[in-house]
């Protein structure tokens, strides 16, 4: 019973760890994403845009099955779990072996390897020493540093480089990891939402993405904010003056501007919009007696001021509407876009004994402009203005940031760092006595380029041991006299 | 475009020397009328000038690799490249006027991100040229880039002011490492093609597929713009404030061009027929259909570059009805770029076919061997993908930067992970699995499938926050 449990968690092991497994995750994530672009998704669409453009029973059955939240839907969070988990899998399979290739490179070729390794090259040689001197001496020019194997009975040059290139992979993985890793954090425990601040207001309250609020242990002050535009009146820089406070205190102050954020215990503080908002800051208005008596008057309001005109009547700005709309003798709001602006003014007369509306513009359904004992003229409205900040928490994203290096580095080596190997062997025959050089090679990738290489030290292997220079390192080997003498006398 | 395409139509030159006479007289009579031109206006460098520079020795370098394609004569390289070269100076010369005025590297419109684009298309065209020995790329890369000079002489902006939100280093490090991973796809499916014709496919299966991509232009065409009574939508285009004209935020105002949706019907009809033919062919196992097809082809380029001259002159300048407002609304061919590319396009397609079928033995003859395309297939995409990761990881770090969340899932972001994913799969197969040819090839055309799909289907089919690309 228990060899059987081992052997179903060892077939299962085997199936997360393969290539297979991998490769079918990938594509499932590809057309789950895919499906998450195509069908709208609930955090980005009107509820309304959602409504018309799917029939109730459909968008009932795409909610159900999460297609309409594909990115926060358990079973996509699973899918990229479980690709985490192949992704471990596969490495933890993998890596033992890479590791042992890593951490005991193959110094010394055997004679099955020699016999099936490729490139490979076998020059004629004089004696062994020979050949391994020229060999060193090629591999010095080429930029290695070659070294001598000497096992009980035989002996032989190897030289490599860029040995942690077998490993590069799995730093890529790894940085995959770190990045998933980041993110799943992100998702736990971070959030993100916005905040718009009126100049000189203070909040604690963050709008989530979701709709929901969340209320932040400090508060953020707006000072001021402005726009600097170009000269065709296109935005050039939103700004804003924040100040933190805490406990009544200012403890930090920035003017941030876009891409420029202010950080204050993890929370950051983006400029992501500036405008006017909805509230007026100052109406100017020009006020004329309807009798045609009197002066004329200019009056500033802001919302719920009370002006005196005269002895005895008042006026008072009752209403504004940035963007109105006139329904059954009613007044509405249409939206918080300065569009279409209308004002109610309350005219309060003590001779009269009543208040009289005035609208501007003269609305027929609701003013009694005409009967007001005033004419109103508008001058100037000027308006307040918002500044539109994004607030986001996210503690996993030095997670991301990090793994991203990781991953251009991993990705470097996968693709540009190839480890090359060179050995060189002297390969006496017993009977004859010749001797051959046995010179191989081998890359990990891009093997065209090495083959090239290799060629490359092959000749430069036969260029030495075609000429007699009387170089130095030559004096250091001890059967030097005999070579030389030997070649003195084919030169005669 | 068009003059390039009179040679292809053209019979084979007597001489070598012909051709190459040819091009030179009318690039030279072209330098000179544009050079009595601009002693009249006295502004030598002006971009204008620059862009024309650059069209006028793209069109020759164009005529020339395609001279090179049918005849196979190596003079025509050498000239080709030459012109090539001095295309690039005018290019550069542009992109860094552009660049000066501007204040900021150009890739904030499709004007600039075009004039980008084209540049690296020409520098990597001369690297393969060069480097890899693939001669014949040109024959496919400059006709792109003719294509992309003349969107440019159509899209062409003032230059604009940046919004806040585009003020960063990191998004014109996103936008030059996108353009440069999109160019090093783009050339790892030319190869990968070309890998298909030298591993030898055949004729007949790219006799399919040419004409289902030309086909699938004008479904796309013909499915979401023919209008009631035959007519064909377009946007409307404001020519004061050189942009779309929109109902509210987001609604384009659409014009409606009469009898223009009947032609586009009739030639996707006979757009269809050489599939409907070869079709025919395998079903009957008959291949005399196949020579049916071949002639339809042929009607079929016939028919094509009548309806793009149709859409050209109806579409440029004039004014139209529409459907959602009363009167008439101006529009431009500046209005549908994606169009007129894909119109322009069906051609090259089509045009690229009939060179395939009138010249494979010397086509076969002057690419690379299949084995080497398959390696450079696959370096290229080694290319490709750390800088896609890059793009990628700059593009979130802009977004982390502006709208304080470095992944928020909209179209533009998925697509892009899911291209990366594609070239991952692609890369995972290649070394673990040792996928080598045909399959790889399929891999990398598809890859290059999804990355246009991200660059132009996103941006025109699925709304998101990349609206300024």
């Amino acid at each position: 019973m228990a060899l059987d449990f081992r052997a179903v968690g060892h077939k299962m092991w085997r199936t997360v760890a393969s290539i297979q497994t991998g490769v079918v995750l990938l594509i499932l994530v590809v057309i789950f994403a895919a499906v998450g672009t195509i069908v709208l998704q609930r955090p980005v669409t009107e509820p309304d845009e959602m409504q018309s453009a799917y029939s109730p029973q459909a968008l009932r059955i795409l909610d159900a099955v999460g297609l309409t939240d594909v990115f926060h839907s358990w079973w996509f969070l699973g899918l990229m779990l479980l690709v985490s988990l192949c992704i471990v899998a596969a490495s933890i399979d993998r890596f033992p072996n890479s590791w042992r290739f890593f951490s005991r490179p193959y110094k010394y070729p055997d004679e099955s390897f020699r016999r099936a390794s490729h490139p490979q090259k076998s020059l004629a040689i004089a004696d062994e020493e020979t050949g391994l001197v020229a060999a060193e001496r090629a591999l010095h020019s080429l930029g290695f540093k070659p070294e001598r194997v000497v096992r009980e009975d035989h002996f032989g040059i190897f030289a490599e480089r860029h040995r942690v290139s077998e490993l590069a992979v799995y730093i890529v993985h790894a940085s995959l990891l770190l990045i998933f890793f980041g993110t799943i954090v992100d998702g736990l425990w971070g959030w993100g939402g916005t905040l718009n601040l009126n100049e000189g207001q203070t909040s604690n309250i963050v709008e989530l993405r979701d709709g929901t609020m969340r209320t932040l242990p400090f508060a953020i002050r707006c000072d001021s904010a402005g726009q600097e535009n170009y000269k065709d009146g296109t935005p050039k820089k939103w700004w804003s003056k924040l100040a933190v406070v805490k406990d009544g205190q200012d403890v930090q102050k920035k003017e941030i501007v876009v891409n420029d954020p202010l950080l204050y215990s993890g929370v950051r503080f983006y400029q992501a919009s500036y405008g006017p908002n909805s509230k007026v800051e100052k109406f100017s208005l020009v006020a004329t007696p309807s009798d045609g008596s009197g002066q004329k008057q200019e009056i500033g309001l802001a919302v719920n001021d009370t002006v005196p005109l005269d002895a005895d009547t008042t006026v008072r700005f009752a209403e504004f509407f940035p963007d109105y709309a006139v329904r059954d003798g009613q007044v509405y709001k249409k939206s918080n876009y300065l569009d279409n602006p209308a004002a109610h003014l309350v005219v309060t007369s003590k001779r009269a004994g009543k208040d009289f509306d005035v609208w501007l513009p003269p609305l027929v359904e609701v003013a009694d402009n005409s009967k007001a004992p005033y004419q109103f003229q508008a001058s100037d409205l000027k308006m307040g203005h918002f500044t539109g900040l994004q607030v986001s928490h996210e503690p996993g994203q030095w997670g991301v940031w990090s793994g991203v290096m990781l991953l251009g580095v991993g990705l470097a080596f996968v693709f540009y760092v190839v480890h090359m190997r060179f050995w060189a062997v002297p390969v006496c025959d017993p009977k004859t006595g010749k001797c051959s050089l046995w010179i191989g090679g081998s890359a990990n990738r891009n093997r065209d380029a090495f083959e090239q290489r290799f060629n490359d030290l092959v000749g430069l292997v036969e260029e030495d041991l075609k000429t007699v220079p009387n170089a130095s390192p030559r004096e250091q080997v001890a059967s030097l006299a005999g070579i030389e003498a030997r070649e003195l006398k084919l030169g005669n | 475009m068009a003059r390039a395409q009179a040679q292809a139509e053209q019979p084979q030159p007597t001489t070598g020397m012909t051709l190459i006479v040819m091009v030179g007289l009318a690039i030279a009579f072209l330098l000179l009328m544009a050079f009595l031109n601009v002693i009249k206006s006295g502004n030598l460098l002006s971009e204008t000038n620059l862009l024309f520079a650059t069209l006028i020795f793209y069109s020759g370098a164009g005529a020339l690799y395609l001279g090179f394609g049918v005849t196979g004569t190596e003079l025509y390289v050498k000239f080709a490249s030459l012109a090539t070269w001095l295309g690039l100076i005018a290019n550069t010369a542009a992109v860094a006027h552009r660049w000066y005025e501007a204040g900021h590297a150009p890739f904030s419109s499709v004007y600039e991100m075009l004039l980008s684009f084209v540049w690296t298309l020409a520098v990597l065209t001369l690297v393969a040229e060069k480097k890899f020995g693939v001669k014949v790329i040109g024959t496919v890369t400059m006709p792109v880039a003719i294509v992309g000079v003349v969107l440019m002489q159509l899209l062409r902006t003032e230059v604009h002011p940046l919004v806040p939100a585009l003020q960063s280093t990191w998004l014109h490090v996103h936008v030059t490492l996108a353009m440069l991973a999109y160019a090093a796809c783009a050339l790892s499916f030319a190869l990968a093609m070309m890998f298909l014709i030298q591993d030898n496919m055949k004729t007949e299966t790219f006799l399919a597929v040419t004409s289902a991509s030309t086909l699938a232009i004008y479904v796309g065409v013909v499915f979401t713009r023919f209008e009631k009574w035959g007519g064909l939508s377009l946007v409307a285009w404001d020519p004061e404030r050189k942009s779309e004209v929109f109902i509210s935020k987001g609604v384009r105002l659409f014009v409606n061009v009469p009898d223009l949706g009947w032609l586009m019907t009739l030639t996707l009809l006979v757009v269809a027929s050489p599939l409907f033919f070869y079709g025919l062919a395998r079903w009957k196992k008959n291949d005399s259909f196949l020579t049916l097809a071949n002639r339809a082809v042929f009607l079929s380029i016939l028919l094509q570059v009548m309806a793009l001259v149709m859409f050209v002159v109806r579409a440029n300048d004039a004014r139209y009805p529409s459907l959602d407002a009363d009167g008439l609304f101006p529009t431009s061919l500046a209005a549908s770029p994606f169009i007129l590319s894909g119109l322009v396009g069906g051609v090259f397609i089509s045009l690229l076919y009939l060179l395939l079928l009138w010249r494979r033995p010397d086509l076969g003859r002057l690419l690379p061997s299949a084995d080497n395309l398959d390696r450079i297939t696959y370096k290229t995409i080694c290319l490709a993908f750390p800088l896609l990761t890059l793009m990628i990881a700059a593009g979130a770090y802009w977004a982390n930067q502006t709208w304080g969340s470095y992944w928020s899932w909209d179209p533009k972001e998925t697509w892009a992970a899911i291209t990366w994913l594609v070239y991952a799969l692609y890369l995972h197969m290649r070394i673990t699995r040792g996928w080598r040819g045909r399959r790889a090839a399929y891999f990398a055309i598809a890859g290059f499938a999804v990355v246009m799909f991200t660059f132009f289907g996103v941006t025109y089919l699925l709304p998101g926050l990349h609206a300024y690309a």
